[in-house]
C-alpha cells in the first residue's frame, strides 16, 4: 500500500526516525542532569537548613531524600540504611523506569525547588507567554525577512543599497544586546516603553481591555528585540539565495522563453526558500531556550526562567519536563519542515516517486 | 493533488493544536480573581520586592520553604507571639502581650482579643498545636524547636489590668540543650497557625503530615494577621488588607494598614529592582543595589542617608576549613586575616555599605556593643597590616617564591616543602561576592600568600559548604537579627558540639575548627558556648563573650571581611512617604512586612491623591 503512497510512506519513514531521536533524547535527558556532581537536595537544605543544628538537617534531609523518591525504603516505609547509617540512595536505572512510567500516565512529577507544585502546573503557566511571544514574532521576522531580502535582490537599486546595510547590521547585533539598548534607551532613558515586565503591575491576567492593552503596550520591546534582529538575518540569507537564483540557467532560459515575469519570480522564490525553511525550523526549535534571555532582561513571563532555576538546582523532574517539552518542539518543528520541504522541493518529491 | 489536501489538513491540524494549548494554558493563568480585584489604585498599593524569587509554590504554613510571605520572618498573613524590634531589642506585643524569662522558662501571656479570619479566638491552643506538631512528626517546621523546650504548659490567670481571664503559655527549657535564648528566638520566629482549620486537614489525610504540606493553601486561608492572600501568578504575589484585622484595635490605635493592597512583583533579574525603584513602580526593595546614593535624584532612599547607608547586623566571612594543611597553622590564619585589605573589600566590592571592620566576631555597634572590648580587640586581634602578615609567615618558618616580574609563585614551609595553594570557593556569577574574593586574593598575593579564587556552580558552593569540602569559603553565617546574636553566630563559627569529619556534614562550624579528639581541642570554646546562653547576669555574660571572642581573635577560626546589613531596605519616596529612617526611627530597618517593621504599615502616607 505504501508503495502506491510514496508521500505516506516518506512521512512514515521521517516519523519513525524522529521517533527513535525522542527516544534518545529524553534518555540523555534523564540522565545528564543525575551526572554533574550537585545534587538537589543540598540546594533545598541550604533553602531550609539555616538555624537548625547538624542533627536536626540530618533528619529533615532524610525526610526529602524519602519525599522525592530518592532512597530505598523497606516495606515498612522506613529508609533503608548502609551499615555506617547511611541511607540507601535509589540507584539510576529504578529513577528511569519510574520516570518512564509515570511520564507514560502524563504525570511529569513534582518540582523539587518549587515543591508541592506539579512540573505540568508549572509548564502549563509559563508556556502560553512564551509562545505567545516567540511564535508570532519568530513567524513575523521570518515572513518579512524574507519578503523583504526577495525585494532587494530583485529590483536592487535604491532600496538594496539602504536596506542591505541595514540588514547587514542588524543581523550581526546579539539579540541580548539589541534587547538591552532598546530597554535603556526606550524605557529608561526616555520612558515610553515599560521596562518590565508582561503587563502593568497594577493588573492581574484577565479577559478586559485593561489588560490586554497593557500586555500588547508590554509586547513591543522584546517583540522589535526579537523581530527586528531575525528579520534582518532572514532578509540577507534570502537576498543572497536570490541573487543567486537570478543567475541561473533555468531564470535565464525561463526569460529567454518569455514566461509571465511573476511566474519566473515564483519559482526564483520557491527554490530560494529551501534553506530559509531549514533556518525557520531551527528558530521555532529554539524558541523555548532563547526565550530564557528575553524573560531576563524584560522580566518577561516565560518558561525560560523556570529552566534556568531547575537546571542552577538541579530540580530533576523540572529539568525532564522541560527538556521534554524542548525536545519535542524541536523534532515537531524539524519534522514539519522536513514535510514542507518535501512539497517544495521537486528533487526530495522526484526521490520519493523514484523509489 | 491529494498532497496539497495533506498539507492543508496537516497544517490544520497543527493550527488546531497549537491554539487548544494556548487556550488551555490562558484559561489557567486568568482565573476570575477573589472578590473581583483586578486592578489595584497606586495610591492604595504598596509595592515591595525582593524576598520571592522565582514561582511561588505554596501557602501552606506546615510546609518548610512556602512563598512570601507564609515563610520567612513576615507577619502579614501568619503571626508569631512577639516581634523583635532589631533596632532597640525590644520584644512588641503581638498574639503574646508579654512575656517573661528565666533559666527555667520563658514564659508568654496570650492577648485574649486576638482573633483569626474566620472570627474564632487565637488561643494557646493554637500555640500548642503549631509547636507540638513537630513533636509529633520529624518533617513538621517546628521539629528542632523541641531540642530546645521539653514541655509546654498552659495556665488561665487573672490579668490584673483588665481584671479577665487570661492564658499564659510556659515553654519548659530542655536541659540538654539548656538554652532560653534560642527559645525567646522562638516567640518571634515560629508563626501561630490556627490548629480549628489545619487539624481537621490533617485528619482528613488519614494523620500524614507530608500528605498535608502537599496541599497550597492558597484559597481564603485562615489567617490572624493584617493582609490576607488575594492571588498570585509567576510574576507577582497580591495580598488585600483585612480590615476586620484584631491588631488594629488592640495594638494600633483603631487605625487600618494604609495601603490596601500589598504587590510584590517578582523579577528576574536584580537591576529589575534598582530600576523600578528608579521609576516609581516599586516602593520598598530589599537587594543589593550598588551605589545607591546615586538614585537619590530619583526618591530612592536608605536608613541613613549617607555612608554606611545601612544598618550593619551581620558579618560576611570566609569560613577556613581548619583540617586543610597549611590551614591547620593558626599562624597562617593569621597571616591572612593581616594580609586581607578590608577597607577595599568594604569600598570596591561592597559599596561602602558597612563600617570599617572591627577584630573579632562581635559587632562594635547596636545591640552587640554591651558585649564588644575594644581592648581585647586591640590585644588579641589582627587587621590589614601587610607587614605583619609578611612577619607572621617569616617567623612560622614560610617563604614566599617570587619571580623576576614579582608575582608571586608559591610558597614554601620550615621543612622546604611546598605549601598547597589555597583555593576560595564562592559561587560564579554572584557579582558582588566575586568581587569581595578578587580583592582579597589581590591583597593576600600581595602579602606573599598563595591563594586562588575558586568560582563554582552555585549548587556545588551550597554542597560544599556542609561537607566542608573547601579551602576557604565566602559565606555570611546566621544573618538574622534575633534575640539570640551574637551567641548564634559564635555558635554557627565555633561550636564543636557536631564535629564530623570532611565528607559528613556539618551545619555550623563548617570549618571543622576545634575537633574533640584532637590533641589541640580547647573544651573552653564549647563550655562557653553552652554557658552565655543559661546566663542571666549582663556583666557576667560580657565577661563569658569576652573570653570566647578573645580565644577567637588568638585562633582566627573564620576571616570576617565586612559587616553587613540584614536585609538592604530601600525605598523610594515617589508613592509613599514616612518610611523609617535614620530620622525618623519609629520602626526597625526592614521592609514593613518584616518582624517588628511590619509596623510601618500604620505609619506611611500615600502621596497620590
Amino acid at each position: 500500500m505504501l508503495k502506491r503512497h510514496p508521500t505516506l510512506h516518506y512521512i512514515l519513514t521521517r516519523a519513525g526516525w524522529y521517533f527513535l531521536t525522542f527516544l534518545v533524547a529524553v534518555t540523555i535527558n534523564f540522565f545528564l542532569p543525575r551526572m554533574g556532581p550537585s545534587n538537589p537536595i543540598d540546594i533545598i537544605m541550604a533553602k531550609v537548613g539555616s538555624g537548625l543544628d547538624t542533627k536536626a538537617a540530618k533528619e529533615k534531609e532524610e525526610a526529602y531524600l524519602k519525599e522525592f523518591g530518592l532512597v530505598e525504603l523497606d516495606n515498612g516505609g522506613a529508609i533503608l540504611r548502609d551499615e555506617s547509617g547511611n541511607p540507601v540512595r535509589t540507584p539510576g536505572w529504578k529513577q528511569f523506569r519510574n520516570y518512564i512510567l509515570m511520564s507514560l500516565q502524563g504525570d511529569l512529577g513534582t518540582s523539587f525547588l518549587n515543591y508541592p507544585k506539579k512540573v505540568t502546573e508549572i509548564i502549563k503557566q509559563a508556556v502560553p507567554w512564551t509562545l505567545a511571544l516567540q511564535f508570532p514574532t519568530i513567524m513575523l521576522g521570518w515572513i518579512i525577512g524574507n519578503i523583504l531580502g526577495a525585494l532587494a535582490a530583485y529590483r536592487r537599486g535604491v532600496f538594496d543599497r539602504l536596506f542591505f546595510p541595514m540588514a547587514l547590521l542588524l543581523s550581526a547585533i546579539p539579540f541580548f544586546a539589541f534587547g538591552m539598548l532598546l530597554v535603556y534607551q526606550f524605557g529608561i532613558e526616555w520612558r515610553v516603553f515599560p521596562a518590565i515586565g508582561g503587563y502593568a503591575g497594577n493588573l492581574i491576567p484577565s479577559l478586559n481591555w485593561s489588560f490586554i492593552g497593557s500586555a500588547l503596550y508590554h509586547y513591543i520591546l522584546p517583540f522589535l528585540s526579537i523581530f527586528l534582529i531575525l528579520a534582518g538575518g532572514q532578509a540577507i540569507g534570502m537576498r543572497s539565495m536570490c541573487i543567486y537564483e537570478l543567475g541561473t540557467d533555468y531564470v535565464k532560459y525561463a526569460k529567454w522563453l518569455g514566461i509571465n515575469e511573476n511566474r519566473v519570480l515564483f519559482y526564483m522564490f520557491r527554490n530560494a526558500m529551501l534553506p530559509q525553511l531549514t533556518g525557520l525550523a531551527l528558530s521555532l526549535g529554539g524558541m523555548i531556550g532563547g526565550a530564557l534571555i528575553t524573560e531576563m532582561i524584560f522580566s518577561y513571563p516565560g518558561l525560560g526562567m523556570a529552566v534556568l532555576t531547575a537546571i542552577q538546582g538541579n530540580d530533576y523532574p523540572l529539568i525532564q519536563g522541560c527538556t521534554l517539552l524542548i525536545t519535542v518542539s524541536v523534532l515537531l518543528a524539524n519534522f514539519t519542515v522536513d514535510i514542507l520541504i518535501g512539497f517544495f522541493d521537486p528533487r526530495v518529491k522526484a526521490g520519493q516517486k523514484g523509489k | 493533488m491529494d498532497t496539497l489536501r495533506f498539507l492543508k489538513r496537516f497544517l490544520a491540524g497543527l493550527a488546531c493544536i497549537l491554539l487548544v494549548g494556548c487556550g488551555k494554558g490562558s484559561k489557567e493563568t486568568s482565573k476570575p480573581a477573589a472578590g473581583g480585584d483586578t486592578e489595584f489604585p497606586r495610591a492604595l498599593t504598596l509595592y515591595l520586592a525582593g524576598f520571592q524569587w522565582g514561582e511561588p509554590n505554596t501557602f501552606n504554613p506546615l510546609s518548610d520553604w512556602p512563598a512570601f510571605p507564609v515563610g520567612g520572618n513576615f507577619n502579614l498573613m501568619y503571626e508569631p507571639l512577639m516581634a523583635f524590634n532589631t533596632l532597640t531589642g525590644d520584644m512588641e506585643p503581638l498574639l503574646a502581650r508579654s512575656f517573661d524569662k528565666t533559666s527555667e522558662y520563658v514564659s508568654v501571656t496570650m492577648d485574649p482579643r486576638a482573633t483569626w479570619s474566620d472570627g474564632q479566638k487565637v488561643t494557646a491552643s493554637d500555640v500548642r498545636f503549631t509547636y507540638e506538631i513537630g513533636q509529633l512528626f520529624k518533617n513538621a517546621p517546628t521539629a528542632f524547636v523541641w531540642d530546645y523546650i521539653s514541655k509546654i504548659t498552659v495556665d488561665t490567670i487573672t490579668d490584673s489590668t483588665a481584671n479577665s481571664l487570661v492564658e499564659k503559655i510556659t515553654f519548659l527549657i530542655n536541659k540538654d540543650r539548656n538554652n532560653p535564648l534560642v527559645v525567646m528566638d522562638f516567640l518571634q520566629n515560629v508563626r501561630i497557625v490556627p490548629r480549628h482549620y489545619l487539624e481537621p486537614m490533617l485528619e482528613a489525610q488519614g494523620g500524614d503530615l507530608s500528605a498535608l504540606q502537599k496541599l497550597k493553601i492558597d484559597q481564603n486561608p485562615v489567617v490572624s494577621g493584617p493582609y490576607n492572600l488575594l492571588r498570585y501568578s509567576g510574576e507577582k504575589i497580591v495580598l488585600k488588607r483585612r480590615d476586620d484585622y484584631w491588631g488594629n484595635a488592640a495594638l494600633r490605635g483603631n487605625r487600618l494598614p494604609k495601603p490596601q493592597y500589598i504587590i510584590h512583583p517578582i523579577y528576574k533579574s536584580n537591576d529589575h529592582f534598582s530600576i523600578a525603584l528608579q521609576q516609581g513602580n516599586l516602593d520598598v526593595s530589599s537587594t543589593f543595589i550598588p551605589r545607591i546614593w546615586m538614585k537619590a535624584k530619583d526618591g530612592v532612599r536608605t536608613w541613613y542617608s549617607k555612608e554606611p547607608f545601612f544598618v550593619p547586623a551581620a558579618m560576611t566571612m570566609f569560613m577556613i576549613n581548619v583540617t586543610h594543611y597549611p590551614l591547620s597553622d593558626k599562624n597562617f590564619r593569621r597571616a591572612m586575616a593581616a594580609a586581607i585589605n578590608y577597607t577595599d573589600v568594604r569600598e570596591l566590592a561592597f559599596s561602602l555599605y558597612s563600617p570599617g571592620l572591627k577584630p573579632g566576631l562581635i559587632l562594635p555597634f547596636g545591640m552587640e556593643e554591651r558585649y564588644f572590648s575594644a581592648e581585647d580587640a586591640q590585644k588579641y586581634g589582627v587587621s590589614y597590616d601587610p607587614e605583619l602578615a609578611k612577619k607572621i609567615l617569616s617567623d612560622a618558618g614560610y617563604t614566599s617564591e617570587w619571580d623576576e616580574s614579582g608575582a608571586l609563585k608559591g610558597m614554601k614551609n620550615a621543612k622546604g616543602e611546598q605549601v598547597p595553594t589555597v583555593f576560595i570557593k564562592s559561587p560564579a556569577g554572584w557579582t558582588d561576592w566575586e568581587a569581595i574574593v578578587k580583592i582579597a586574593v589581590k591583597s593576600m598575593r600581595a602579602a606573599g600568600i598563595d591563594v586562588r579564587e575558586g568560582f563554582v556552580d552555585a549548587g556545588i558552593y551550597w554542597q560544599s559548604m556542609p561537607s566542608g569540602d573547601f579551602d576557604l569559603l565566602l559565606h555570611a553565617p546566621n544573618p538574622s537579627v534575633t534575640p539570640s546574636q551574637p551567641w548564634s553566630r559564635l555558635e554557627a563559627v565555633m561550636s564543636s558540639r557536631n564535629w564530623k569529619p570532611q565528607g559528613e556534614k556539618m551545619n555550623e562550624n563548617q570549618g571543622r575548627y576545634n575537633n574533640p579528639k584532637s590533641k589541640e581541642y580547647n573544651p573552653a570554646v564549647d563550655k562557653l558556648l553552652k554557658q552565655i546562653p543559661a546566663t542571666a547576669d549582663e556583666t557576667q555574660k560580657k565577661e563569658l563573650y569576652r573570653a570566647l571572642n578573645a580565644i577567637f581573635m588568638q585562633d582566627q577560626p573564620t576571616l570576617p571581611l565586612v559587616y553587613r546589613p540584614e536585609q538592604f531596605y530601600e525605598f523610594s519616596v515617589a508613592n509613599w512617604k514616612n518610611f523609617p529612617s535614620e530620622e525618623n526611627p519609629y520602626a526597625p530597618p526592614q521592609s514593613p512586612c518584616f518582624g517588628a517593621g511590619t509596623k510601618a504599615l500604620w505609619e506611611i502616607e500615600s502621596t497620590n491623591k
